[in-house]
């Protein structure tokens, strides 16, 4: 009979370990993060958080009574009038347009008011649109690029053309004016044209493209892919070569700086690489994981990583200083006036305001 | 531990993947038999120490002994050992089988998850537990999870598959559980309890967690009663209503 009982109980552990394991809680993925002058924007799966840089309260929060399914974690954008693009990948899928001047008071909450919605996505919203002029460019995990007039006046927004790509399409588009470049886990790129959304170029590089492209120095576009290899691009033609073998998958987009662009590996290792010679300069390997792009601030470069540290590295590989935040850091960190913001995963705040020698300036939610 | 655990199976399904033409519901299938062979001598312990129970239950030895200390818990305790060495019954050896089960369920979930790698986090822990030596995953990236009418990282939307699950675990439990000769054996109560609970349970599982798990209960129930049957232990009477059983 014990043993009965041993064996119901460990059933009743096992299905409560497994339902654990499902449901979008805080670290199904990491979180967005986007910000202006005065508010830092949080989408951390059910909830999207307005957070006051002036002191890390809490400016206003947003959740779907509609979609309690809906999970956000694509980095917000915000709009040349101030509002928030922001898409949940559950639930139905919507693409939400938030105006944070219009705050509505709910109980202990303020939310803000929705300006439009689109629901017609095949998939979630894991990738940031990119805003051209007065058109939104939002690539879906169904595949397709949708495009959006931002001034329609539009409630329930329809889009005004669709570009089927295919593939999962998680990351930000990039743009040289001319035409928008699009990476798909499906290996490919493709360079879309602005003005009328044909396909110019679809290129098949053998490796799925998590993160996004970047136009370089040299007119290039450069495409880092779990091949390990830094990809060339010719933009006109999409002809393309590798140029650089990492270690491992290249998830970080590259990002620019006079003739050099930097970006990490999921092994650790940091590349700073010469567009114009085709060299690397260095490498380094800081600790864990680089998913989050680096950023550059003044003359330096900021970098997290996985194991929760912030670094600061010189343009010649040195190490200035580094912070432990804690957690793990897979967010690129956003840098606003005089702070940076690092939303890392399993910490008790969500959110940490750092100045610009890596002393903690406040954490969201306050440490108790 | 754990992890190593876990990518242990994330490899081999991506292997078995890659070696059958990028099919994720098939691999999962040759998965299952996989893991039916590698836990065949378990199972086989299962339904021997479960028949020596039985056994037990019907013996005379046994039932005189429960009558005797029927009002002294201690020294039935300490008979009912005695009882276990002399006849080589192992207590636990029915359900320890049953509780290996549940590693290899939750870590095959957690394959399932990783390898498909529906959000950024996944597709970064899948990446942290292959080994790119022995298989080539980048170009394997994105899984093909589209298997018949299901999406396998995606719950079964249409109960097709919840309702196959807690018939097969259904028929499979009724299957194994051995005629209740003594109305006073509390583990043949308790077998005919869980006969019921296990089927839904696990249905309500396939309803709730990706289909790819579905597919794995369904195979390993369907393995378990060929494994029964082709053992000669299927007791399919069981199947039949009470009043058209033989006796």
């Amino acid at each position: 009979m014990r043993k009965k009982l041993l064996l119901l109980t460990t059933v009743l552990l096992g299905a409560l370990l497994l339902s654990a394991c499902g449901g979008a809680v805080r670290g199904t993925t990491w979180p967005g993060l986007a910000a202006d002058e005065t508010t830092a924007y949080l989408a951390d799966l059910s909830l999207v958080y307005g957070v006051n840089l002036k002191d890390g309260s809490e400016a206003w929060r947003f959740s779907d009574p509609n979609d309690n399914k809906a999970q956000f974690y694509a980095p917000p954008v915000i709009t040349p009038d101030g509002l928030l693009i922001v898409g949940s990948a559950g639930g139905k899928h919507t693409l939400y347009a938030l105006n944070p001047r219009d705050l509505i008071t709910n109980g202990d909450f303020k939310n803000p008011a929705i300006e439009w919605t689109f629901t017609g996505a095949g998939a979630g919203w894991v990738a940031s649109p990119l805003i051209v002029e007065n058109k939104l460019f939002a690539p879906n995990a169904d595949g397709t690029l949708y495009v959006f007039d931002l001034n329609d006046g539009q409630t329930q927004k329809q889009p005004i053309a669709t570009v089927e790509l295919g593939g999962r399409l998680w990351a930000q588009p990039a743009t040289d004016g001319e035409r928008i470049y699009v990476t798909s886990l499906d290996h490919s790129v493709y360079a879309v044209d602005i003005a009328t959304y044909a396909i110019v170029w679809q290129a098949d590089i053998a490796a799925a493209i998590p993160g996004s492209p970047a136009l370089g120095p040299d007119g290039k576009l450069y495409v880092g892919s779990l091949a390990s290899q830094l990809e060339q691009f010719d933009p006109q033609t999409g002809n393309h070569q590798s140029v650089l073998d990492a270690e491992y998958w290249l998830w970080s987009t590259p990002i620019l700086d006079g003739d050099t662009l930097y970006f990490g590996d999921l092994k650790g290792n940091f590349y700073a690489y010469d567009a114009a010679s085709g060299n690397l300069n260095w490498s380094i390997q800081p600790d864990g994981a680089i998913t989050a792009n680096a950023i550059l601030q003044n003359d330096h470069l900021l970098l997290a990583t996985e194991s929760g540290n912030l670094y600061a590295i010189g343009k010649d590989g040195k190490t200035l200083w580094f912070e432990t935040v804690g957690g793990k850091i897979y967010t690129t960190p956003v840098t606003a006036g005089d702070l940076i913001l690092v939303a890392p995963l399993e910490t008790d705040f969500y959110l940490a305001a750092l100045d610009s020698n890596g002393r903690q300036v406040w954490t969201f939610p306050a440490k108790k | 531990m754990w992890n190593l655990f876990v990518s242990i199976f994330i490899n081999i399904l991506l292997w078995i993947y890659n070696l059958i033409g990028q099919n994720f519901g098939v691999a999962i299938i040759l998965f299952t038999i996989l893991i039916r062979i590698i836990t065949w001598p378990l199972n086989a312990q299962q339904m021997k120490g479960a028949k020596a129970m039985q056994d037990l239950q019907n013996d005379k030895e046994w039932q005189a002994i429960q009558k005797k200390y029927a009002k002294d818990r201690e020294k039935l305790a300490q008979e009912q050992m005695r009882i276990y060495r002399e006849k080589g019954i192992n207590p636990f050896g029915s359900c320890l089988p049953t509780l290996i089960q549940f590693p290899i369920l939750i870590a095959l979930y957690q394959s399932i998850i990783r390898a498909l790698a529906a959000t950024p986090l996944d597709l970064l822990k899948l990446s942290q537990s292959i080994n790119p030596n022995f298989l080539d995953v980048a170009k394997l990236i994105p899984l093909n999870s589209k298997f018949l009418w299901m999406n396998l990282g995606q719950p079964e939307p249409y109960y097709i598959l919840a309702i196959i699950v807690a018939a097969t675990t259904y028929i499979q439990s009724k299957l194994t559980l051995p005629p209740a000769t003594n109305p006073n054996d509390q583990s043949a109560a308790m077998g005919q309890s869980m006969a019921i609970t296990m089927p839904l349970m696990l249905g309500w599982f396939a309803l709730t967690f990706p289909s790819g798990l579905a597919v794995y209960f369904i195979t390993s129930n369907l393995l378990g009663i060929v494994q029964y049957a082709a053992q000669g232990k299927a007791n399919w009477s069981n199947l039949l209503p009470k009043s058209m059983r033989k006796e």
